[in-house]
């Protein structure tokens, strides 16, 4: 049975025609890492100015529990720890690492060499079993391993649940639910065994007996991928989920699957559940498996580009996005991200982060001038934490706070569904954002 | 005719007794409030701004009479004349105060740091905040839209648009400090009105570096230390390469202004300074 969630959720267009195999982009000469590419503490850099780093080195380590290390994506010298410009502009402090021609072709080769070595592959089916949970939850610690669906939550963190938590289930979201973004659909349908062996491990890792792996309904391909390597000796099913945004919204999903609803301002845990992204899995099975830690991701590249630009890439984290090949229309509007979530970058020798799951370029169309609310209630029907947008944009264009905060304006979490249905093209969540962030203090 | 003979009675009668309900409740329920309240909040600009840190001028009022004195309570837009004022309804000694007047730490006008993106969003300083780093390249400087022009209950901002940049009416400016709350990048500082109405102040927030400061604006402190050099009193601190004149030590002599090489330091008056007058 297809299931969902019940309250609200839109239908954009999917314009999901990028091509599902994974090309190695090259490796860049000069890698930028900025020291928070998570939630939570920046990581602490370990190495200094005109030191060299191999690729893989730990180069920043977490000082603190809800925070990620960073290992260097290529060999060569540390050429300076200094704010360098993310994709809004803004500075951000980032290790910078040069390669030289010769660390770089050593890199490559190795690179290439590794992707070989996988792609074919045994599957290791024991390896879960001959590791004990702390064994696990300390590799992907040591690992840098943060949530790889965009909301980059250290992994370990999720992963260490108390005896009094009774976690039951784990929810491993391959929805995809954004508009336009592949590398998910990519990701399953090219290394399904490897990402049902990360699962394994996570359930180890965790102490949850059951697993189930939700996809919507429109990734046939990844899904019959994933059914044919899992393995009966562990409880992990794929359950198909309908198309429909935001179905991989973690509060979204956890409803679609047990049908239990997180209370207002608590974790999925409160329901026994724990949601992680089928990239987070592959990426746990990676530093298990080979020992490689987070240093690379899978990026879509897709858009108003030429149909044949439209790929998926595996780049190292910290590449330049102008790295990636893409012609821009005349007027592009270039997104981090995907349309709904994402952000516009304005800066194109900002780096890949850990977070960054795709380049969505746009024809710039002119903007709608935004006309009267019309008080249709389109935006209240789409909402699908169950919230009056029309309300609470007017609450934060009127500067009240405190009726926003009691109208519930912190269960947002700014999917941007209301923006999306609204007919007079109001710019609710611009508004809700504003109020959500004042009416926190 | 009768009827209407009924009607009247009974309403009569109905009016009565409300009225005796009414006394009654008025005189059970009556409430002696200090007639000092009443007084004070008359006198009060009624802006309901915030400026003083209550929730309204009557709340003001309120918090003056129950705390008996002045001490740490100011109302900004009333001044000292006012404050003067409502310590002799309350009978205490007034506490001296300087009057602050509202400065933008930023110089960046549209010569000096052109337009490098396109923004067709909302015209709101903190939605384009949140967005990206705004249409003039610089993460820390004026965004334009107004924010703080917007928020001014007293009309002592505007938007000059020759540079882009919000111009402070020192007539009107009682710092309240609603701009400076808004402005999302802090650009707004609240000085001393200084002696003789001078002041001077670095007028830039930039922390980046000196060359990717100035890359961005021609307007920028580079952090570069001749104004902390010149300083005959050692008002100017550098930290984090910006300067920062601190108001009580400053003598407003003006040299600093001469000696920056990018024109940061701003100051409400015309400097004449040369090395002898800054001796004295």
């Amino acid at each position: 049975m297809i299931k969902t969630f019940s309250k609200g959720g839109i239908h954009p267009a999917p314009n999901k025609y990028a091509d599902r195999k994974i090309k190695l982009l090259p490796l860049p000469t000069t890698a930028y890492l900025p020291l928070s590419q998570h939630i939570g503490a920046p990581a602490e850099p370990v190495v200094e100015r005109g030191e060299h780093v191999g690729r893989g080195q730990l180069i920043a380590v977490n000082t603190t529990y809800i925070s990620a290390g960073l290992h260097a994506p290529i060999s060569g010298t540390v050429k300076g720890i200094e704010p360098v410009a993310l994709a809004n502009g803004k500075p951000g402090m980032a290790i910078i690492i040069s390669a030289t021609d010769e660390e770089h072709r050593a890199d490559t080769a190795a690179r290439e060499a590794y992707w070989r070595a996988i792609e074919p592959g045994h599957t290791d089916r024991q390896l879960s079993e001959s590791l004990s949970a702390d064994v696990i939850r300390k590799a992907i610690l040591d690992a840098g391993i943060v949530g790889l669906g965009g909301a980059t939550f250290p992994a370990h963190v999720k992963l260490s649940t108390k005896e009094s938590d009774k976690p039951e289930l784990l929810i491993i979201n391959g929805c995809e639910c954004e508009p336009y973004l592949m590398c998910d659909d990519a990701l399953m349908s090219h290394y399904p065994a490897r990402i049902v062996e990360g699962v394994e491990l996570m359930m180890k890792a965790a102490g949850v007996g059951r697993a189930v792996i939700a996809v919507e309904d429109n990734k046939p391909g990844a899904i019959a991928a994933l059914k044919s390597h899992i393995d009966p000796a562990h409880d992990i099913s794929i359950q198909v989920v309908k198309t429909k945004y935001p179905q991989g919204g973690e509060k979204q999903l956890v409803e679609a699957i047990t049908g239990r609803r997180i209370p207002s301002g608590k974790l999925p845990l409160s329901v026994g559940a724990i949601v992680n992204n089928v990239a987070t899995a592959f990426a746990i099975w990676q530093c298990i498996a080979s020992g490689q830690p987070l240093i690379e991701r899978v990026v879509t590249v897709t858009g108003d580009i030429p149909e044949s630009e439209r790929r998926n890439y595996m780049v190292a984290i910290g590449t330049p996005l102008s790295n990636l090949p893409f012609t821009p229309p005349q007027r592009a509007n270039i997104i981090v991200g995907g349309p709904m979530m994402g952000h516009s970058a304005i800066c194109l020798d900002a780096p890949i982060t850990k977070g960054t799951s795709g380049l969505t370029i746009l024809d710039a169309a002119p903007r709608r001038q935004p006309m009267a609310c019309v008080r249709c209630g389109a935006c209240v029907e789409a909402c699908p934490m169950g919230l009056e947008p029309y309300l609470l944009s007017t609450y934060g264009r009127l500067h009240m706070w405190d009726e926003a905060r009691s109208a519930g304006v912190a269960d947002c979490m700014e999917c941007g569904s209301c923006s999306w249905s609204c007919p007079s093209s109001r710019p609710l969540l611009e508004y809700i954002k504003i109020a959500k962030q004042r009416s926190r203090k | 005719m009768q009827s209407i003979f009924l009607t009247l009675t009974l309403l009569g009668l109905l009016g009565l007794i409300g009225a005796l309900v009414l006394y009654v409740t008025a005189k059970k329920f009556h409430v002696d409030e200090d007639p000092r309240i009443e007084a004070i909040a008359d006198m009060l600009p009624g802006a309901n701004c915030g400026g003083c840190g209550y929730k309204g001028c009557r709340d003001f009022a309120g918090a003056c009479v129950a705390k008996g004195s002045l001490d740490g309570i100011f109302c900004p837009v009333s001044g000292a004349d006012g404050m003067a004022k409502i310590a002799a309804i309350l009978g205490v000694e007034a506490v001296e105060t300087t009057r602050n007047i509202a400065v933008l730490k930023c110089n960046g006008t549209c010569a000096a740091r052109p337009v490098v993106f396109e923004y067709d969003g909302i015209r709101s300083c903190r939605i384009m905040d949140s967005v990206a780093v705004g249409t003039r390249g610089c993460s820390f400087g004026c965004l334009g839209c107004g924010d703080c022009v917007a928020v001014c209950k007293f009309g002592a901002l505007s938007i000059d648009t020759a540079d882009g940049l919000p111009k402070v009416d020192t007539e009107k400016c009682t710092a309240c400090g609603s701009c400076v709350a808004e402005c999302p990048r802090n650009l707004i500082e609240l000085r001393p009105a200084g002696p003789r109405d001078r002041r001077v102040w670095v007028a830039c927030s930039s922390r980046d570096k000196g060359a990717v400061a100035r890359k961005v604006c021609a307007n920028a402190c580079i952090g570069c230390g001749k104004c902390a050099k010149t300083c005959p009193f050692g008002a100017i601190t550098i930290a984090d390469n910006l300067a920062y004149i601190d108001p009580e030590v400053c003598k407003t002599c003006g040299k600093c202004i001469n000696a920056c090489p990018t024109g940061a330091i701003h100051a409400s008056f015309t400097s004449l300074c040369t090395e002898s007058t800054a001796q004295k």
